[in-house]
């Protein structure tokens, strides 16, 4: 979405505000499927793998979803300059609508056990601990930064659908692993909520808009708030069909430092809990 | 743990929540990207898809009459599908099954083959006619 949001600035291109729509549902049920899958691997990390399995189920659900409405499971491949290439029928939105609910309502049982269980407590309260000045400073993103108590999100500079929603960034003050736990869980029901407040709002319209011609000789920078934190992208165009320059930068990369802070001094047993804290993705950082 | 108590009583009382695949196997959505396909009797060997492919998954020799296919590489993005300017390619719901070679699916187009062979009985004439 991102890369194509860029693009979309570089011409510029205006989209229809059912695309705005669209794109932000399947980037919230992005969010929701990431988000499990962190809970799940969070458990899997202090060795708690019957609720590793259980979050993981759920995440099955949000994938159906994303399978019937993209085609695909994870990287939806919806998105082209200019529009959608998929929309939501009535039917289907019955069937999100639904399986939200139930989405919800299996994964606050779960979040309760994250939460309040002793076990869960005693492996993150007060262990990776980054304070609001050193995340600042070491210019984390996303979850890690909002779990350091400052409210940042990109979500609020109201690109896409974002502005017309009831959207205010999910923030935690203490900065252990605990707080980036307790960040995703919340940001899971709100990004819950986001969905179903986007899919009664969805505007009747056009899905894409015809883009003719290269890429102008123009310059853009699109941010967008992923999963992970912030995604940003740095396009250049030189007016042929070739860009001069992409630059990209993932969430994992703005994290990384973190570990700077958070690591030294640890027990050998909590550093697969905050490495993991950060959600890293080695693939997405390594470019 | 006694909160996960619930969940795990809940869970004996449940269904299983996996498959026993491949016995049991759960159908596609009606529009989900499995494969992509090519009809040989539409292909023009344009080589649109393969200079759109992102995944370098289409390999197109319009002299030799070939378009080779790597599945492994196609992420089934869907971009030949719209590019293609003769509906040669179509998409398919159904997933590729396991395998253990990388397969390499070589097409040859119909058209090209018949104007190509069209071209070389002409040829073959002309001299004759020369004669």
């Amino acid at each position: 979405m991102t890369v194509v949001e860029a693009m979309e600035r570089l011409w510029p291109v205006e989209v229809s505000p059912r695309t705005k729509y669209l794109r932000t549902i399947w980037a919230e049920m992005a969010r929701v499927h990431s988000h499990l899958l962190w809970l799940g691997l969070l458990a899997d990390a202090f060795g708690f793998e019957s609720m590793f399995l259980q979050f993981w189920r759920i995440r099955e659900r949000v994938l159906d979803l994303l399978e019937m409405t993209t085609g695909h499971r994870v990287i939806p491949s919806v998105n082209i300059v200019g529009g959608v290439r998929r929309d939501i029928s009535p039917e289907q939105k019955k069937v999100i609508i639904d399986t939200l609910e139930i989405i919800r309502k299996e994964s606050d049982s779960l979040v309760k056990v994250v939460t309040n269980d002793y076990t869960v407590k005693a492996r993150t309260v007060g262990i990776g601990v980054l304070t609001k000045e050193q995340a600042i400073q070491l210019g984390c993103v996303g979850p890690v930064l909002r779990a350091s108590g400052v409210p940042e999100d990109v979500r609020l500079t109201k690109y896409q659908a974002y502005g017309d929603l009831n959207y205010e960034p999910v923030v935690e003050t203490a900065g252990d692993c605990y707080a980036r736990a307790m960040v995703r869980a919340r940001e899971l029901f709100q990004s819950i909520d986001l969905q179903l407040e986007a899919l009664a709002k969805l505007p009747e319209g056009e899905i894409a808009v015809k883009v003719k011609g290269n890429p102008p000789a123009n310059e853009t920078v699109m941010r967008t708030e992923a999963p992970r934190g912030e995604l940003l992208y740095y396009a250049k165009g030189n007016g042929t069909r070739n860009l001069e320059r992409l630059k990209i930068r993932t969430p994992t990369f703005a994290n990384l430092p973190s570990l700077l802070i958070s690591l030294p001094g640890c027990e050998l047993a909590d550093v697969p809990v905050i490495v993991l804290a950060i959600d890293p993705c080695i693939c997405c950082m390594e470019r | 743990m006694p909160l996960m108590l619930p969940t795990v009583l809940k869970n004996l009382f449940t269904g299983y929540a996996t498959r026993l695949y491949p016995v049991q196997v759960r159908e596609p959505f009606e529009n989900a990207r499995g494969q992509i396909s090519f009809n040989e009797d539409k292909c023009i060997m344009c080589g649109v898809c393969a200079q759109r492919c992102p995944s370098v998954a289409i390999d197109v020799e319009k002299k030799k009459n070939e378009l080779t296919f790597y599945p492994l590489r196609c992420i089934v993005c869907e971009v030949c599908v719209h590019v293609c300017p003769s509906d040669a390619i179509d998409l398919i719901f159904k997933w590729r099954s396991p395998c253990y070679d990388k397969p390499v699916e070589v097409y040859k187009s119909t058209r090209v083959e018949l104007l190509r062979v069209s071209a070389e009985e002409a040829k073959k004439e002309e001299p004759e006619k020369s004669d």
